[in-house]
């Protein structure tokens, strides 16, 4: 996708990118870059990843603007896709039920957060910020747990084109029950500080996320694939994870509707 | 003949007392700097794997124990007899004892209160209605800072004997906010009007989910319960935009929050209330 090459940006240039709900205006004047923000609720957003490029319009004056120091001679500026800072619970908007046995493929889509870098190869990283605003929540009981985005999604077990958001990565999230006892997904935590984003042909995927399910009373153990998924036409890595893993954790990701009962 | 002229040197220093001032001037010069070194070295290294409060206990124990030791020995080498000066400090301790018996229990309580940890530097917490930043947990007393600033010294042993109230214990708080809602308001909208609010606001988390309670048939109002859950860090935050988003929702909704209010009868509900008109004398117009 064009929005995450870097572009040129001449002195006393102003740029603008929209990425869904985001709309980010860059400006160079002197040695320093300015940057403001511009967002809409994400059900008036349209679909699309504009790159920045030069507008005709003056910026407008309600725009709260944001200064960096970067030096006169920095001439390329570039969008990264990230992944939220957070983890993430993926709420289904109706709960998928796995038998004992059985593995189920999902595909969760997760707000970008986009990342402004100035320089050749992306030399000076200047600020981030999520394409939308997402409202935090907490997985786990109230006297121990961690701060989390939430989002919901339909779960889905295909893709279709009629879907594409730009401004949200694909996640392949397998699941498998090897518990005796059916697995009944209310809500699934995805620790996204460990995923890589890839480029694809409409929107960013991430790397697979392996689940294994083993009972409530066990974590379940949580792989992250090291290269790109086999679905979908991708191509090269955008941004590596913040956080890299080198192996498996075990970790409690879901919340079945059992221990979420108890709660 | 002078005193110093009578005093034969020869006799005095003898090879035993020589010794011995040897001994006790190693034990001053050598002792006692190698004292506050192995307490300042070991409080260091507790400091990474315990608490600095027991860290500091521990410095402290070190360094008392090993001064009083240091002094026996320098004392038993200069020829006192130890007995009578235990006997003499026994007296004293009983009597000292009963003249500090609230600062001894004060240490006792910081010791207790030092292995139960019910808060730490750093937490807010509540002692009867003193609320404040803890600075540091001492041998007597705890010191707070209050959120104007104020400086508060409470003694270990009110800690122990009273509630206390770490409000930050928990990562996540619920922040409960009492409604009124005029009576001929739908319940069920306005708990959807709320529901959307808590929805809207960046702090309020989305799960656990906000709750919303109709508790009471009040005297002028329908009295609901509404609590939403925060990350402890975002509590001012969410309390300034929570309530004033409350208010700007319900006025544009049109949902009516009621003052207390009387309904006088006069006996009849249908008969209009007497009024009778009284003239004031003094200014030639009707009283107000």
């Amino acid at each position: 996708m064009d929005v995450w090459k870097p572009t040129g940006i001449e002195l006393e240039a102003c740029l603008r990118s929209r990425i869904g709900p985001l709309s980010l205006w860059l400006r160079h004047l002197g040695d320093e870059m300015l940057m403001a923000v511009e967002r809409v609720p994400e059900a008036d957003a349209v679909d699309e990843a504009a790159p920045l490029a030069p507008v005709g319009e003056a910026a407008p004056e309600t725009l709260t603007w944001a200064r960096w120091v970067v030096g006169a001679d920095v001439n390329v500026v570039q969008l990264v896709p990230a992944m939220p800072d957070r983890p993430v619970v993926v709420r289904p908007e109706s709960p998928v039920r796995i038998p004992t046995g059985h593995e189920a493929l999902l595909f969760v889509s997760i707000p970008l957060w986009v990342k402004v870098t100035v320089g050749e190869s992306r030399a000076l990283a200047l600020c981030e910020e999520p394409t939308v605003v997402i409202s935090g929540t907490w997985f786990g009981d109230p006297t121990s747990g961690e701060l989390c985005y939430a989002v919901r999604t339909r779960a889905r077990r295909t893709l279709r084109d009629s879907e594409v958001r730009p401004h949200r990565a694909i996640c392949p999230v397998r699941i498998r029950n090897t518990a005796p006892e059916q697995l009944d997904i209310q809500r699934l935590c995805v620790h996204v500080e460990h995923l890589r984003t890839y480029d694809a042909d409409t929107q960013p995927w991430t790397n697979e996320v392996d689940v294994t399910f083993e009972g409530e009373e066990r974590p379940s153990r949580v792989d992250y694939a090291k290269g790109p998924p086999a679905l979908g036409n991708v191509g090269d890595m955008l941004s590596d994870a913040r956080t890299p893993l080198t192996k498996g954790l075990l970790r409690k990701t879901l919340v079945s509707f059992r221990s979420f009962a108890g709660m | 003949m002078s005193l110093l002229a009578q005093v034969d040197p020869s006799e005095w220093l003898t090879p035993e007392r020589l010794a011995a001032a040897l001994r006790i001037a190693v034990l001053l010069v050598v002792g006692f700097p190698l004292l506050f070194v192995l307490a300042a070295i070991t409080g260091r290294s507790l400091k990474k794997r315990l608490t600095p409060q027991v860290a500091m206990l521990v410095r402290k124990g070190i360094l008392y124990l090993g001064g009083t030791l240091l002094m026996v020995t320098v004392l038993y080498q200069m020829g006192f007899r130890l007995t009578a000066l235990l006997g003499a400090a026994g007296i004293a301790g009983l009597a000292i004892g009963i003249a500090s018996q609230t600062s001894v229990s004060n240490i006792i309580c910081g010791l207790f209160l030092i292995g139960e940890k019910p808060f730490a530097v750093g937490d807010v917490i509540k002692v009867n209605d003193t609320v404040g930043i803890v600075l540091s947990i001492d041998l007597l007393s705890l010191k707070l800072r209050t959120f104007d600033n104020q400086f508060v010294r409470i003694p270990n042993e009110t800690l122990v004997k009273t509630p206390v109230t770490n409000i930050t214990r928990f990562p996540i708080r619920r922040f409960d906010i009492k409604l009124g809602v005029a009576y001929k308001e739908d319940i069920a909208r306005v708990s959807e009007v709320l529901r959307e609010v808590a929805t809207a606001n960046p702090y309020c988390l989305d799960e656990p989910e906000p709750l919303i309670m109709f508790t009471a048939f009040g005297d002028s109002a329908l009295e609901l319960l509404f609590a939403v859950w925060f990350a402890k860090a975002d509590f001012l935050k969410l309390r300034t935009s929570i309530m004033r988003e409350i208010k700007e929702r319900f006025d544009a909704e049109g949902i009516e929050i009621p003052f207390p209010h009387r309904t006088i009868y006069t006996g009849s509900v249908t008969d209009p209330f007497p009024v009778r008109v009284v003239k004031d004398e003094g200014k030639g117009r009707p009283a107000e």
